[in-house]
C-alpha cells in the first residue's frame, strides 16, 4: 500500500468526522464517518454549499470562526462545553443519555492545497460520553456545594457559610459606606425543653423556629444557625431602627408560635441581641461580639426581650 | 539545577526570536481584528512550581485564565496561559467581530485566547524552523472564581519551568491581557539545543 492509500483507508475508518471546505464554503471532501452519521448522499454534499447541506449551522458565527483560520492560518477549536454541537448528528448512546444530538468537539485546521488554494478541514469528534458524565459530575458538585452551605437539621445556612457571608457583607458595607445590622437570638431555656420533650421535641422546635423566621425575612437577609439553639441574621443596608423592628417581630413571632409535638403544645421564647456596624469595628468578628454582648444582656434582663449593643445606647 | 539556566547568549537569542515573532504576530492580529495590537517586551525567567502558584495567586483580581498546550518537533512543548482582568471582558465580542448574543462570554475569552496563542506561537515556531500543534483551549477559571483555587488543585509534574510573559494591549478597546508561556523542565534542554544551533549558524 502506498502512503496515500493508507491515508485514504484511515480517513474512511476513523471514528472522527472529517469535512473539508474551500474559501467559498463549498464542501470539497467528507469522510465515511460523516456520510454514515449525517445520512446524506455524497452527491448531495460534495460540491455543495456547507450552509445549504447543514442548515442547522450558525452561519454568521461559523463564518467569522473559519475566517480566522483562513486569515491567521492557525487552527481553531469549538468545545461542547460552549456549544453542545455544531452538526445535528445522531449519537450512539440514544438510550443512556438524554441529548438528541451527538455532543461534539470540533477542530478547524488550515490546509494549503498543492494548487495553492486554501481549505479548512473541520474535525468532528463525538464527546457525548464526556458530556454526559461531566454534566452528571457538575450536578453532583453543585449539590455538594449546596449541602456544604446548609445546616442539615434546619435547612438554613450553617455557621461556616453564614460567617463567610458576613465577612463579605462587612467588607462591602465598609467599602460603600452602607449600613449593616446583625441580629442574634437564642431560644430560652432550651436545655429544659430538651429534658422535657426529648431531643426529637427539641429538634422540632429548632426546625419550626427556622421556618417561621425565614418567612419573616427579606430577600437579601442572610439567616444562619450559629450554634445549638442560637441563630443569627445579617441585614445588609439596614440601620438600627430597621433592625430593631425586625428583631421585635422575631421575638413576637417566636413567642406566639405553638409547636405541636406528640399531643403536647410546645411554646418557646427567645432573647434577641441587635447591633449595627460602627466606626470602631475593624473586623466582622467585632460586630458579632457586640451583638453577642447585647444577646447576653437580653438573657440577663429576664429573657424574651430585645437588647441593643451598649455603645449604640450610649451614643 | 543551575545548568537549566539560559546563559546570556541563549537568553539574548531567545529574546530576539520572541521579539521578531511578536512583531509579526501583532501585525497579523491587527489585520484580523482590525485594530492596533501592542505587545509589550516580554520577560523571560526561570520559575519553580511553587513560585508560579504564588505569582498567580497574588493576581487575585484576574477574572479568567485559559490554558492551551502546544507541542512541536524536537521536544519543544509547553503550556500557554492567557490571564484576563474582570473589566476587560466587556467588549471582546465587538473586538472579535461577533454579535454579543451569538456567543457566551466564556466562548469569547476562549476564542480570543486561542487566536492570540496560536498566532504568536505559529510565527515563533517558524523562526526556529518548527511547526506547532495545539490542544484545545480550556477555561480554567470562570468569571468570578479565583485562579489560585484551580492551580492549587493541579498537580504539576515539573519543579522548574521557563516562564515567558507577554502583555497584549488593544488600546482601542482599552483591553489587555497577559500571555504566560510555561516551558517545563524537560523541554528547556530541548529549546536550549535549538537556540545553540541558531547561535552556531550566525
Amino acid at each position: 500500500m502506498s502512503p496515500n492509500d493508507i491515508c485514504t483507508d484511515i480517513t474512511n475508518k476513523i471514528n472522527t468526522g472529517i469535512l473539508i471546505i474551500d474559501n467559498q464554503y463549498n464542501i470539497v471532501f467528507w469522510n465515511r464517518y460523516l456520510e454514515i452519521h449525517a445520512n446524506k448522499k455524497t452527491d448531495d454534499v460534495v460540491g455543495h454549499n456547507l450552509f445549504q447541506v447543514f442548515p442547522e449551522l450558525p452561519q454568521k458565527w461559523l463564518k467569522r470562526k473559519v475566517e480566522s483560520v483562513f486569515q491567521l492560518k492557525s487552527q481553531s477549536f469549538c468545545s461542547w462545553e460552549q456549544r453542545h454541537h455544531l452538526f445535528e448528528l445522531p449519537h450512539t448512546r440514544p438510550i443512556s443519555t438524554n441529548s438528541h444530538f451527538m455532543a461534539q468537539n470540533c477542530t478547524f485546521l488550515p490546509l494549503e492545497r498543492k494548487d495553492g488554494s486554501d481549505n479548512v478541514c473541520i474535525l468532528i469528534e463525538d464527546v457525548t460520553d464526556v458530556c454526559h458524565y461531566q454534566t452528571m459530575l457538575n450536578k453532583t458538585l453543585e449539590e455538594l456545594a449546596q449541602a456544604n452551605r446548609i445546616d442539615g437539621l434546619t435547612q438554613i445556612f450553617n455557621r461556616k457559610h453564614w460567617e463567610e457571608c458576613l465577612e463579605k457583607e462587612f467588607s462591602r458595607a465598609r467599602r460603600y459606606q452602607h449600613g449593616l445590622a446583625l441580629i442574634m437570638f437564642d431560644l430560652d431555656h432550651f436545655k429544659l425543653l430538651n429534658d422535657t420533650y426529648g431531643h426529637l421535641g427539641g429538634d422540632l422546635v429548632l426546625i419550626e423556629t427556622a421556618r417561621v423566621i425565614s418567612s419573616l425575612l427579606r430577600l437579601g437577609d442572610l439567616f444562619g444557625r450559629y450554634g445549638g439553639e442560637e441563630f443569627a441574621i445579617i441585614l445588609p443596608n439596614t440601620d438600627i431602627v430597621g433592625a430593631l423592628d425586625v428583631a421585635e417581630r422575631i421575638r413576637v413571632a417566636i413567642s406566639k408560635n405553638v409547636i405541636n409535638f406528640q399531643e403536647s403544645e410546645i411554646k418557646v421564647t427567645a432573647s434577641v441581641g441587635v447591633a449595627v456596624i460602627s466606626e470602631d469595628d475593624n473586623r466582622y468578628e467585632d460586630l458579632i461580639s457586640n451583638t453577642d454582648l447585647a444577646l447576653y444582656d437580653a438573657k440577663a434582663s429576664g429573657r424574651n426581650i430585645v437588647c441593643v449593643a451598649k455603645q449604640l445606647v450610649e451614643t | 539545577m543551575s545548568e537549566l539556566n539560559l546563559n546570556e547568549d541563549q537568553q539574548d537569542c531567545l529574546q530576539e526570536i520572541i521579539n521578531v515573532a511578536m512583531g509579526q504576530a501583532s501585525d497579523q492580529l491587527a489585520r484580523f481584528l482590525d485594530t492596533f495590537v501592542y505587545l509589550k517586551v516580554p520577560s523571560i525567567e526561570q520559575v519553580s512550581t511553587l513560585s508560579l502558584i504564588e505569582t498567580l495567586s497574588n493576581n487575585e483580581n484576574s477574572a479568567a485564565v485559559v490554558s492551551q498546550g502546544f507541542f512541536g518537533y524536537e521536544g519543544i512543548r509547553g503550556e500557554a496561559l492567557l490571564v484576563y482582568k474582570p473589566k476587560d471582558s466587556d467588549r471582546l465580542a465587538d473586538l472579535l467581530g461577533y454579535e454579543p448574543d451569538e456567543l457566551s462570554v466564556e466562548e469569547q475569552i476562549i476564542d480570543l485566547s486561542s487566536i492570540l496563542t496560536t498566532t504568536f506561537l505559529n510565527v515563533f515556531a517558524k523562526q526556529i524552523d518548527n511547526q506547532m500543534s495545539y490542544s484545545a483551549p480550556r477555561l480554567l477559571a470562570g468569571s468570578q472564581s479565583a485562579v489560585s483555587d484551580h492551580l492549587a488543585q493541579q498537580s504539576f509534574n515539573w519543579d522548574l519551568a521557563l516562564k515567558v510573559k507577554i502583555t497584549y494591549q488593544v488600546t482601542d478597546y482599552s483591553f489587555n491581557c497577559d500571555m504566560i508561556l510555561f516551558i517545563p523542565e524537560l523541554a528547556i534542554n530541548n529549546i536550549k539545543a535549538v537556540i545553540d544551533r541558531i547561535l552556531e549558524e550566525f
